[in-house]
């Protein structure tokens, strides 16, 4: 197994954004499909969590010295080619596998494959390695992947209420003890008692902690993850579970527009503050309205605020450490 | 993240910017914290409120659960002071468990007057789904911790079901009973009777209603200090094991099945509106005896159409507003099952009843 020990956040986080951030926030629709290529490195090596602990993940990578965790989103236009191609360098089998598009099959340890598929369907889904379930979508080997309705930039699905820029939200929980089995080959067996909790790959550090306010460290500054809007900036939020538990995503200052439900479009919108986010794989897509807060008084139009998940053991790391867990800031600028 | 923040910690002296890893988590002082911001600022914009609630601190209250177990619990009095409060039993003077309720007509202007009493803890009022300014979002840690007493300034714009808690080490302090329920209720429709209620405005009309804040309670958290884990002592806040499971306070092993507010006995064709409040971490399902009820709002707004149900799933912090079918007399039996959120299994039920005659 070929691995880059103590391979850290920090220098990932910063790849990450640089590549990931200004493609989620513009998206121009095309009249035409046009052939979309992307390369991922499927790397491994340690994260350090917010204890101090370096944790062993696996990432779709960007490139053959990085780990990214999750991998770098990708925004596609519905009737889209898209060739992938995954450079496996590790030594274990992985897959690249978007349900309901495409299973790229085992890679063998060391090989490469490349594969075709038409983005036939509009919304937002998540790509992951399907071997050795749920395993290697724990250790890190996740993503986003989202196919624009064709022609439209301001839609999830064809008729759907407007937005104005997207993000995604990925949630992951993470035992220790299990991703360390996953490194030495061998299946977990143990109780799965998560102990660190993260969106995007990161985790948030209060204001004063170690890592505050440094976008590759701190979910709440990390600009793939924040929000930032003018009232009436109406966000798209896709957001998908990789974990193993069951949370609630809370936004503080607007109640949450709530499409999608696991792919499927709902029959009512309902505004919700707290959404039921399933484990393994779950799925919602919401809007965040950026409206005025509606209960403040005098009236404000700017602020930051929390989002949070309220299934609140995910607010810690290692135990303690309130406030290091899965959150984001929200600013209204 | 608030302005305020950095000038706050320039005076903060032990209060923020601990080192990582060990200490702390045990003691029961102010030094003893991590990354918390004491401050007590004036409100910006203070108005002449339509609505004042006064809230104080009881760190050391209890209940005694059917097996005659007494856990601790922390909560906020009403009237403000109170370091006390505590007792035995259910008997905790003004330090009532779930807190005191806050009941507001929309449109009003609201001060929820916090009051700390002392310099022992910190602690914020959240009022979960109102939308107010950050000022007044009550979120410890990346805004200010009250160590005194602070003003939260809100103007309800929306009917519907709510519920406020401490913001501060939150993981620990809601577990431990921080909460209490709030209601906006619509301005009474002029066209209306005298003394109708409505679930929101021109929204279905109730006649009684109860209030289902379901939760779980680990009594292993209920010995730790209310700073545990700030400055990374591993003290298992990201294990929730519950051993008790409550409706508003009332052990949902037996208590709840007859407690006032919680059980009703409702004639055929009463109108009920059940305020359901996930008040816990877990998952929960609820199962309603082979009732039927139609939800008509979530988290403080209407549903576009009422959801007919006779079960339901929630995850924590969600409402559920529900009428509930009273056309058929009989004993119904409500469970509400709390299930693990990795594995789904079932760490136990709590019950109450509706009597319909």
């Amino acid at each position: 197994m070929k691995r880059r020990d103590f391979l850290r956040v920090s220098t990932l986080g910063a790849a990450a954004s640089a590549m990931g951030g200004v493609s989620l926030l513009t998206w121009a629709p095309r009249a035409q499909a046009a052939t979309i290529n992307k390369t991922y490195y499927i790397t491994d090596g340690y994260i350090e969590q917010p204890d101090g602990t370096n944790v062993y993940f696996r990432g779709y990578s960007s490139n053959s010295t990085t780990l990214n965790v999750p991998g770098e989103s990708l925004i596609v236009q519905e009737g889209d080619t898209v060739n992938i191609t995954i450079v496996n360098t590790l030594s274990s089998s992985h897959s690249f596998v978007i349900d309901g598009l495409v299973d790229s099959g085992s890679i063998r340890g060391g090989r490469s494959s490349s594969f075709s598929f038409i983005a036939n369907k509009a919304g937002s889904h998540l790509f992951y390695d399907k071997l050795n379930t749920p395993f290697n979508r724990l250790v890190g080997l996740h993503g986003g992947f989202a196919v624009m309705p064709q022609g439209k930039s301001n839609e999830l699905y064809e008729g759907s209420p407007q937005f104005v820029q997207q993000y995604f939200w990925i949630f992951n929980d993470i035992d220790p003890v299990w991703h360390d089995e996953i490194r030495r080959g061998r299946t977990p067996a143990t109780r799965y008692i998560p102990r660190y909790f993260t969106i995007n790959g990161l985790s948030g550090r209060p204001p004063g902690a170690p890592g505050s306010h440094d976008p590759n460290i701190d979910s709440l500054t990390d600009p793939r993850t924040a929000l930032h809007g003018h009232i009436g900036d109406r966000t798209l939020i896709r957001i998908f579970n990789a974990g193993k538990a069951d949370q609630s995503v809370h936004t503080h200052a607007n109640h949450m527009e709530w499409l999608t439900e696991n792919g499927q479009i709902r029959p009512d919108i309902w505004r919700k503050d707290c959404i039921y986010l399933e484990a393994n794989k779950g799925a919602i897509d919401a809007i965040f309205p950026f409206h005025a807060p509606m209960d403040a008084y005098p009236p404000v139009t700017t602020g930051a605020f929390p989002m949070h998940l309220h299934t609140e053991m995910s607010q810690t790391a290692a135990g303690g450490l309130y406030m290091f867990g899965s959150m984001t800031d929200i600013y209204f600028e | 993240m608030f302005k305020v923040k950095s000038n706050l910690m320039g005076r903060m002296g032990g209060g923020g910017g601990g080192g990582m890893g060990g200490g702390g988590g045990g003691g029961g002082g102010m030094g003893g914290a991590c990354y918390t911001y004491p401050a007590s600022p004036a409100t910006p914009g203070l108005a002449t409120p339509d609505v004042v609630y006064n809230r104080g601190i009881y760190m050391n209250g209890s209940i005694t659960m059917d097996d005659g177990r007494s856990i601790r619990i922390w909560g906020f009095t009403d009237g403000g002071g109170g370091m006390g409060g505590g007792g035995n039993g259910m008997d905790m003077g003004n330090s009532t468990f779930p807190s005191p309720a806050m009941r507001v007509y929309e449109g009003e202007i609201v001060h929820s007057n916090l009051n700390v009493n002392g310099m022992m803890w910190v602690h914020t009022i959240h009022h979960h789904g109102i939308e107010p300014s950050m000022e007044n979002d009550g979120v410890g840690h990346i805004s200010w911790d009250v160590d005194g007493a602070y003003t939260y300034q809100w103007r309800a714009s929306s009917a519907g079901t709510y519920f406020y808690h401490c913001h501060t080490n939150t993981v620990l302090h809601a577990e431990m009973g921080m909460y209490g329920a709030l209601i906006i209720d619509p301005k009474p429709n002029p066209n209306d009777p005298a003394g109708t209620k409505r679930a929101f405005k021109d929204g279905p009309i109730y006649d009684s209603e109860v209030i289902w804040a379901v939760d779980e309670i680990d009594s292993r958290w209920h010995g730790l200090s209310w700073d545990a884990g700030t400055c990374g002592a591993d003290v298992g806040l990201n294990l929730l094991e519950p051993d008790y499971f409550i409706i508003t306070g009332v052990d949902g092993a037996q208590s709840a099945l007859t407690a006032p507010g919680i059980s009703a006995t409702v004639q055929v064709g009463e109108r009920l509106l059940v305020r359901y409040i996930c008040a816990g971490y877990h998952p929960q399902e609820i199962r309603l005896g082979g009732l039927t009820a139609d939800i008509v709002a979530s988290d403080g707004r209407p549903l576009p159409n009422a959801v007919s149900v006779q079960s339901f799933r929630a995850i924590s912090a969600e409402r559920y507003d529900m009428i509930i079918d009273t056309s058929e007399p009989g004993e119904y039996i409500i469970e509400m099952d709390i299930n693990d959120w990795v594995t789904g299994q079932t760490w136990g039920t709590a019950k109450t009843k509706i009597t319909i005659i």
